[in-house]
């Protein structure tokens, strides 16, 4: 399958956003009786996976605007469906 | 019909090899329709109050047997009933539905030790702990004691008393249970008594106090709304990112697109924690 293939051909890479994703579910469930901190949580997670596309996308030379505003609209996306559960 | 269904769901060279369901301008359709979603649940919520809301099985003799039970596991003693303090908390429910705020001090600049005050509870330390929204007692109280400030008060070996108050009303629009919890010692510690059967009848009599408006019916959450129209969108998003990818890789095509891999973890995850995130709200 193509996802697995992605990751057989850069495993550091997706090591890295593998622990960015578990980071994010300890953290979000450390802070489990706080929604601020959770919303912080969420917030951080999306940063940290902007960043992870920057150096990805640049590492296999195809970081073009199309891609980055892909990304953005995949994080937006996110960030409003879990923020509105977190009121 | 068929070919529309191709051009979403499927990559090939009408969508330039990208199933056009998981293109950024369908992402920015799916932001749009959540947002629509929001909207409507706003506006039902101010032009038909109480069609949406939050269902409740707290009781206050269920609140007062945890919060007790707690107490023994931590080493402390019980805290004793006391009807004034739960007058007092009954009163801030009460005042938080007439005025329309969820804070522990109130628009009109209202503390918690007002309440106390105007109950009659002379305290020599109190403190105030509120719920919203949950439907079981077991979950509120695991999220107080999860939370430092909100176990300091339910295992503070310095407050002898507590009232509580479980009042039912509208909030924002929402049909909802709000929970009030007030400690106290009082400023004459002879006057501490234990529970009577008196005191516990008030405790089993007061245990649902209603705001004027509000009528008992099945509820609609909004948060279950948006938790469930948030899934479906991610399900579907994911189900699709894992369909281009398989048959992306069978035809070998190639182009210019953000990691599939990726974009399915990051969805994943956020799946995941928009289904751990628990019930309710305290403060």
């Amino acid at each position: 399958m193509s996802l697995f293939k992605e990751i057989e051909q850069k495993p550091l890479e997706y090591l890295i956003l593998l622990f960015i994703f578990i980071g994010a579910v300890i953290a979000y469930l450390t802070f489990g009786f706080d929604r601020q901190e959770q919303r912080w949580v969420i917030y951080a997670t999306c940063g940290a996976y902007f960043l992870w596309m920057l150096y990805h996308h640049h590492h296999r030379g195809d970081l073009h605007l199309s891609i980055i505003i892909e990304y953005l609209a995949f994080i937006l996306l996110a960030i409003i469906i879990t923020a509105s559960t977190l009121l | 019909m068929k070919h529309l269904w191709h051009l979403l769901f499927v990559p090939h060279e009408r969508n330039n090899y990208r199933a056009s369901i998981i293109q950024t301008p369908f992402i920015a359709l799916f932001i749009a329709l959540y947002l629509l979603n929001q909207s409507f649940i706003k506006s039902l919520s101010i032009i038909r109050p109480g069609i949406l809301g939050y269902s409740s099985e707290i009781t206050a003799q269920k609140v007062y047997d945890q919060t007790n039970q707690k107490r023994q596991s931590a080493g402390l003693p019980p805290l004793h009933f006391n009807n004034v303090l739960s007058q007092s908390a009954a009163a801030k429910a009460r005042d938080m539905f007439a005025n329309n705020y969820w804070a522990h001090n109130s628009p009109q600049g209202k503390s918690p030790w007002d309440f106390f005050k105007s109950a009659g509870y002379q305290y020599s330390i109190a403190g105030e702990n509120l719920a919203k929204d949950f439907y079981d007692t077991d979950s509120m109280m695991n999220a107080w004691m999860n939370s430092p400030t909100h176990k300091a008060n339910i295992i503070n070996n310095q407050y002898q008393e507590i009232g509580i108050g479980v009042v039912n009303g509208i909030l924002n629009g929402v049909k909802t249970t709000l929970v009030v919890q007030h400690f106290g010692t009082p400023l004459n510690v002879a006057e501490v008594k234990v529970n009577t059967p008196e005191e516990k009848s008030y405790l089993e009599d007061t245990q649902v106090l209603s705001d004027a408006n509000y009528q008992s019916s099945p509820t609609i959450s909004p948060l279950q709304i948006s938790r469930s129209v948030g899934a479906a969108m991610f399900i579907i998003i994911i189900g699709v990112l894992l369909v281009d990818g398989y048959l992306t890789l069978k035809n070998r095509n190639q182009r210019l697109a953000g990691s599939s891999a990726g974009h399915v973890g990051f969805l994943v995850i956020i799946l995941f924690l928009l289904f751990f995130t628990g019930q309710g709200s305290i403060f």
